[in-house]
């Protein structure tokens, strides 16, 4: 995009010396045109031995019945739906980054949204996987689409949140699955025209005919923008109408205005958690510190603690109202989320997703590695907790005491949403695999200006302030892709 | 028009070339290929068509035959020639009797499938137990004797006969005794059976034995009055009542009867000629009636016989030799208060006790005759005939046998073998006798010792009467034929005795035409049919006279004390009181699994027996709900799951009679431990105290509860006021105080149209004593799967109405600030005054119904009559509508009850399912269910109205649940007729609906709970 050069005092995007736009094609499609190595295997192997799980475990489920699961009368959501928000609230992040921050021209999103776009879509199929699974008569769902039907004027139920869900679900899904792929059509012309034989007919196929002209890349452009405008609003929506399962029902602990601010919140919050997990494994395997750099995983770990924050106010905010509203329902649910039978649950949540997120106020801890990795999956956890937290603990105790019931998961609550990780990850390896997980045309447009390279080409030059010169030196010691050395002569 | 256009097809054939024209003569233009096919490749290439058809017809043939499974076969043959009084899809209702209750029967294609009360019933005028309700699905047992058995091995009825009858002349030869041993029997027709057999075998005794029994108090009223029979109590027509530790709602003598009589001076009727009546309970365990007394004080069986003494003397104004206080001051106050109670209501009170000490029953019926309750509110000269059984003489029939003086001994009804307190002792002697003869219908612990089984006929498909109050006639009726081979008892007996009339319905009939039929002005053909129609004959009452108790009470008192010192427990040990389960009787009952799966009316228990402690001693003890413990009492010891009962006595154990049974069939056997082994002999009657020691066995054994958290937690959920305060506000305590708030009018949404009907109900909390027959009767009309012992343990059962039990703590003998709130709970001291609430908990039908605006699919939606219906086939199963019921009333399918092993037991039998009632489907896995407001009752009723061409009566239409309720606790009707009674009802002050602030608009109304409570009490 931006062919001039930017800005000194930016941190740039793309580190490392002699990067060409051959080097990087060379460098993101290595896994793709070479054979896996060891750690893919193993990886593969345990995520397909959990995708196992899943079909065994679900399987279980459709043969038996879902009086498997630990739910009871009291209780009628538990795991299920806590896996199910958890994986809709991961698929976010991907959205927000490909769309919103294309919006907002943040260029650094280059490197990381064709990762998170897929991380979105294979996200929501764990979701929906929940949707069909929790359902008493799965082998029904077609009654949940306002299809014509020989019942005269059967229709689904517009006023309930559910059939929100379904078409904020499936929009969600269709969209950002065209999204994902327009974004790919170019990478995958470089594939194509990279490869031979069979693949190339497969690439060939799959590139919808990209030619490269200036006219494609110009329709490209503005179909990625409109897509992104498409997509938008959606980030907003998705978990707004999840939340409104909750919000418009009449549970105390679930009848709260805030909670669509407070999902999404807690959605972007757990989408770049899980960004961030997956990231900072595939960028050491794969290689691919120059394009996914220490900014990067800065930029991220910043916005985590944002959003950390705002679901730390929420949950203030939450127990401020019950306290306020002076409903002896709401007050008491909230009372026991905080000391009742699953307090464990409440304060799991908050240290997960409101304390330590805190530490990333550090400017040494955002910018560790194994610090940031180990908590992103403490967020992951948190997050977890949060949805099992509303969930559970709300039903567990509502209206009419008689009624007052524990959930104990089963071995097969457990081996659902374990294999659905599973299934992620064996989708996920699969992707990085036949696809570019970086995109490599978007990180190209980078090269020329937000590159370490251009950088220094500029310093040499003599075309910078000095001072602003050495505030970017200065930026650049929490990389560990540069070489520091370099600087230190200069 | 004349035309000569030519049209062509070709050019060819426009020029008719001489090609076209010789081409045109054939059929076929070009000649076809087939020499070249046939000769050709064609058949030889590697799959030519017809291998390529081959192999085709032969795949799909095999694919289809392998596919293929057998059709099932259903047999269901139609009427050849339709009975003139079966009309597919009609009910058709006959009129029996079970134990001595006048009952209908619902058949539909000529079986029973429910069983209801006769309106006409001198006990509960159309109320029914629990088990009642439960009995039809006996008849349907796959496990019930199919055939007679001689030593075990089945046989036909007359390879029996002949056995049996030479057996019989055997012993009859040697002179040696022959006993029938029966449960009490009342029916005159039985009797005269057995007494023919008397008759024709002299040696013959007949033997009341029942395995909970009422012997004191007919030997007490031998010894005070010369009297030996069990009085007709009128509760109804008692002020103050005084029960020391008499379950009288429930398990004592006639329940249902005295539901009936009790709750007409406490329920909305009463109540608003400002009339309640006021009941003191003194009791070991919590019973359902001392759920429901205005006052309950917690006295150890040990003292029980000190403050019945005391009792007379505060009322006699005398002291008896020996008498003591009690031990416990609280006892000691409260005698004192309840006796000046008594004395102020004189001719209207009542003293019960539950003993069967007959010391104890002397002193109560001093203590009756001083009150003036002879004649009033206790009967003499109308005397019950439910129970006859004398413990002595079953005890002397063992010894008996012993000596080996028994020859033969038949066995109806009765179980000595699993419910007699030595029953290593009885079927050891058993041994001894040559004949043995069981009529029981399951191959039960006495049958399987027993040499001959004669299995006995469900009582819904035999004739008989029943007696079972004097005056009172009600005659049994078959209403299918027999399931399985079986025979009629007193036909076996007719036939063994070599009677005349074998046929026992016609020894029925004479029976009733020598004389019963006259009692009642009827007689000859016409008469006996009017019989069976209406079901019973009344004879004329005869006026209840006044009775004087004169005798010297000393030796009496002493009696009394030394059997309390016997049960006193000292240093580590409890006392060890048994009782007998509301749920499933003495045991009788334990393989019904509708039964099983009722909760105690108390603890909420299903599925098991249990040791029921008070908290304060668990805490001590260091116990927690669930353990373990081993309890040892008089020589005999079991393992029991401990449960933290509020308002359990100090220091003592409370456990049910009627668990553990061995050989009563898959649903019951081994469910909880047998109790009556802890029975003892004492004065010649069988105790139900002991002194036990126990210990914890150090493993836990989890109780399955429906209700597992128990105080209301202070909500507006239960609403209550005192006796007092209801007389200068009616309203008092129903939150409408202060008018009516219209929760409904800042409304966003628009009312439901109901332009004819508007289905609600009305539930007196004042009258729901919380006993459950709802909760069966409920199962019965609605064919509601029973899950088992562990799926209720999982909170999944699947009961469509529940009774919610709360407990409050009066920590400071204050009602009013009873606690009820679990965190206050935790901190108290003392949990012996508790004041107990129970609350019929069913579907709402809210009209602004939470369940229906979350369905997805628009399976839950509302009627035109204000009714939330639920249609099973659209389900998709979210469990949304469950989630957000604020009532909790929705259950979920969580398998498919009807379909799946694990479930066999309980309603999968093959000729279990004929109990189904085939106007509601069974629900397959998967879908949501909940109370339907008995719909197919409504749609029949309605139906029945257009048919007759007249408008529908107000309580025409009754939900199986109000049907059944003794107490009448449940009202229901149509909200837009301002004159029924379910408008009446709900126009009553004390009504409330739970959860109104949520604006659901509920469409079930709860009166208030009304405690008749004494200030002076507060101190006690």
């Amino acid at each position: 995009m931006a062919s001039h050069s930017e800005s000194i005092i930016r941190e740039p995007l793309i580190t490392g010396k002699d990067i060409t736009y051959a080097k990087i094609t060379n460098d993101v499609l290595r896994p793709v045109e070479n054979m896996p190595g060891k750690a893919w295997w193993i990886g593969f192997s345990v995520a397909s031995l959990g995708a196992l799980l899943w079909v065994f475990a679900i399987s279980w489920t459709f043969w038996f019945g879902l009086g498997e699961w630990g739910l009871n009368k009291t209780v009628g959501w538990a795991w299920d739906i806590t896996g199910f928000v958890w994986w809709v609230g991961i698929g976010h992040a991907g959205t927000l980054i490909s769309a919103v921050l294309l919006l907002f021209r943040q260029n650094w999103r280059n490197s990381i949204n064709r990762s998170a776009e897929a991380m979105t879509i294979f996200a929501v199929i764990c979701a929906a996987t929940y949707i069909a699974a929790h359902m008493g008569r799965p082998w029904m769902a077609v009654y949940s689409l306002p299809l014509p039907n020989q019942y005269g004027s059967l229709w689904v139920n517009w006023n309930s949140p559910l059939i929100w869900d379904v078409f904020a679900i499936s929009t969600y899904f269709s969209v950002s699955l065209v999204f994902w792929y327009t974004g790919l059509l170019p990478d995958i012309a470089t594939i194509r025209d990279r490869a031979q034989g069979l693949r190339r007919k497969i690439y060939s196929v799959l590139s919808f005919g990209w030619t490269g002209s200036v006219k494609t890349w110009q329709r490209f452009e503005t179909v990625s923008l409109i897509l992104a405008g498409v997509s938008t609003p959606l980030v907003l929506s998705v978990h707004t109408i999840v939340s409104m399962d909750f919000a418009t029902s009449l549970e105390p602990g679930w009848h709260t205005t805030i909670f669509p601010p407070y999902f999404v919140a807690g959605a972007i919050f757990s989408g770049f958690a899980m960004v961030q997990t997956l990231l900072l494994i595939a960028r050491k395997v794969l290689g691919l510190e120059n394009y996914i750099t220490m900014f990067h995983i800065e930029s991220m770990n910043k916005i985590i603690m944002l959003t950390g924050s705002i679901v730390g106010v929420a949950y203030l905010t939450e127990l401020f109202i019950a306290f306020y509203s002076q409903n002896e329902y709401e007050q008491y649910a909230f009372a026991n989320r905080i000391s009742g039978p699953y307090w464990w649950a409440y304060w799991s949540m908050m240290t997960c997703n409101v304390i330590t997120p805190q530490l990333f106020w550090f400017k040494k801890i955002r910018t560790n590695i194994p610090l940031s990795w180990v908590l992103s999956i403490v967020v992951n956890i948190g997050m977890w907790f949060e949805r099992f937290v509303i969930i559970v603990t709300s039903l567990h105790r509502d209206f009419i005491p008689s009624s007052w019931a524990m959930f104990y998961p089963t071995w097969v609550d457990v081996s659902v949403f374990i294999g659905s990780i599973g299934v992620f990850f064996t989708m996920f390896l699969l992707f990085i695999r036949v696809l570019p997980s970086v995109a490599m045309a978007e990180v190209k447009l980078l090269l020329k200006s937000s590159s370490e390279q251009s950088k220094k080409k500029l310093m040499e030059e003599g075309h910078v302030v000095p001072a602003e010169a050495e505030f970017y030196i200065a930026s650049l010691e929490k990389f560990d892709s540069v070489d520091q050395s370099e600087y230190l002569k200069a | 028009m004349d035309s000569n256009k030519k049209y062509w097809k070709g050019l060819e054939e426009l020029n008719r070339t001489p090609e076209f024209v010789e081409k045109n003569k054939n059929e076929f233009a070009e000649p076809l290929p087939i020499e070249e096919l046939l000769s050709g490749s064609g058949l030889s290439a590697p799959t030519p068509r017809r291998d390529f058809l081959k192999a085709l017809g032969f795949g799909v043939g095999a694919v289809t035959l392998a596919a293929c499974q057998k059709v099932p076969v259903h047999k269901s043959i139609p009427y050849l020639i339709k009975p003139e009084e079966v009309t597919p899809g009609v009910a058709n209702y006959y009129s029996s009797s079970y134990e001595g209750q006048a009952i209908l029967v619902k058949t539909r294609e000529g079986r029973p499938i429910k069983v209801e009360g006769n309106p006409n019933d001198v006990f509960s005028k159309g109320g029914l137990s629990a088990q009642a309700q439960a009995s039809v699905l006996d008849l349907y047992d796959v496990n019930r004797l199919q055939n007679p058995k001689i030593k075990g091995v089945e046989a036909g009825w007359e390879e029996a006969d002949a056995y049996v009858k030479k057996e019989l002349a055997a012993v009859a030869a040697s002179g040696k005794g022959i006993r029938i041993v029966t449960s009490t029997v009342h029916s005159p027709s039985t009797l005269a059976v057995i007494a023919e057999f008397i008759t024709k075998y002299p040696t013959t005794k007949h033997i009341n034995y029942d395995a909970v029994s009422y012997t004191g108090i007919i030997q007490a009223n031998q010894n005070s009055f010369g009297k030996a029979v069990l009085p007709h109590y009128n509760f109804d027509k008692a002020d103050v009542i005084v029960s020391f530790g008499a379950d009288f709602l429930s398990t004592w003598i006639s329940g249902e009867e005295f539901t009936r009589q009790y709750v007409s001076n406490r329920n909305s009727k009463s109540l608003a000629n400002k009339k309640m009546s006021r009941h003191i309970q003194f009791e070991t365990g919590m019973s359902l009636t001392g759920t429901n007394a205005d006052a309950r004080i917690t006295t150890k069986p040990s003292e029980m016989g000190a403050a019945l003494i005391n009792l007379y003397n505060a009322i006699a104004g005398t002291t008896l030799a020996g008498s003591k206080a009690t031990g416990s001051k609280k006892v000691d106050t409260a005698i004192m208060l309840a006796a000046k109670e008594l004395v102020a209501a004189k001719g209207k009170a009542l003293v019960v006790s539950g003993s069967n000490d007959v010391a104890t029953q002397v002193l109560v019926n001093a203590i009756n005759s001083l009150l003036g309750s002879y004649g009033t509110t206790i009967d003499l000269d109308n005397p019950s005939k439910q129970y006859a059984g004398n413990d002595a003489t079953f005890v002397e029939f063992v010894s008996e046998l012993n000596r080996g003086d028994v020859g033969a001994v038949f066995f109806l009804n009765v179980n000595p073998a699993y419910d007699y307190y030595k029953g290593a002792e009885f079927t050891a002697a058993l041994k001894k006798a040559r004949l043995s003869v069981s009529f029981a219908d399951h191959a039960d612990e006495t049958a399987l010792l027993s040499s001959v089984n004669a299995p006995n006929h469900h009582y819904l498909e035999s004739w008989g009467d029943a007696n079972a109050v004097e005056g009172y006639y009600t005659v049994i009726q078959p209403t299918i034929n027999p399931v399985y081979s079986t025979r009629q008892a007193e036909h076996s007996l007719l036939v063994w005795m070599e009677n005349p009339i074998k046929d026992y319905y016609t020894y029925v009939r004479k029976t009733w035409d020598s004389g019963l039929l006259a009692k009642g002005g009827l007689a000859g053909q016409k008469g006996w049919e009017t019989l069976l129609q209406t079901g019973m004959v009344i004879a004329a009452p005869v006026a209840a006279a006044s009775y004087t108790f004169s005798l010297d009470l000393a030796g009496v008192a002493q009696k009394i004390l030394t059997q309390g010192k016997a049960v006193a427990a000292n240093g580590d040990k409890f006392e060890l009181s048994l009782y007998v389960s509301p749920a499933i009787g003495d045991g009788r009952f334990a393989n019904n699994p509708w039964l099983q799966e009722l909760p105690d009316p108390v603890s909420k228990v299903t599925w098991d027996n249990f040791a029921a402690m008070s908290i304060s001693d668990m805490k001590k003890l260091k116990l927690e709900e669930g353990d373990v413990i081993k309890i040892d009492a008089n020589g005999y010891s079991v393992e029991l799951p401990v449960l933290a009962q509020p308002g359990q006595t100090q220091g003592t154990l409370s456990v049910a009679v009627g668990y553990g049974r061995t050989n009563a069939g898959p649903v019951g056997n081994n469910v909880g431990k047998n109790a009556y082994p802890f029975f003892s002999l004492s004065n010649g009657t069988f105790q139900t105290a002991a002194v036990a020691s126990f210990k914890s066995s150090g493993y836990k054994s989890p109780l399955a509860q429906t209700q597992t958290h128990h105080s209301y937690e202070g909500r507006s959920v239960i609403r209550e006021a005192t006796f007092v305060e209801y007389k200068k506000n009616p309203a008092k305590g129903s939150g409408n105080e202060h008018g009516r708030k219209d929760y409904n009018a800042e409304s966003l949404w628009d009312n439901h149209d109901r332009p004819v009907y508007d289905w609600v109900m009305a539930i007196d909390l004042n009258a729901c004593t919380g006993c459950g027959a709802c909760v069966v009767a409920c199962n019965a009309e609605n064919n509601i799967p029973v899950v088992g012992k562990e799926e209720v343990a999982r909170r999944r059962e699947m009961h469509w109405i529940r009774i919610d039990r709360y407990y409050a703590y009066n920590d400071h003998g204050d009602a009013e600030e009873a606690v009820s709130k679990e965190k206050e709970i935790d901190k108290l001291d003392n949990f012996d005054n508790v004041s107990v609430v129970h609350q019929p908990m069913l579907c709402q039908h809210c009209d602004h119904a939470p369940c229906e605006t979350v369905c997805p699919v628009l399976a839950t939606v509302h009627s035109s009559e204000g009714l939330n219906h639920m249609a099973y086939n659209r389900c998709v199963g979210t469990r949304y509508c469950a989630n957000n019921c604020p009532f909790k009333v929705r259950r979920f399918n969580w398998f498919n009850y009807w379909n799946d092993a694990r479930f066999d037991n309980y309603l999968q039998g093959e000729h279990t399912q004929l109990v189904l009632n085939p106007d509601v489907v069974t629900r397959f896995r998967g879908v949501m269910e909940k109370c339907s407001m008995c719909i197919q009752r409504i749609q029949a009723g309605k139906l029945k109205a257009k048919i007759e061409k007249r408008p529908l009566k107000d309580g025409e239409i009754k939900m199986a649940c109000q049907q059944t309720c003794s107490a009448n606790a449940i009202v229901f009707g149509n909200r837009n007729d301002p004159n029924s009674e379910v408008s009446k009802a709900l126009a009553s002050e004390r009504t409330y609906y739970v959860l109104e602030e949520l604006n659901v608009q509920p469409g079930i109304g709860y009166q208030t709970k009304i405690r008749n409570i004494v200030e002076t009490e507060a101190q006690a």
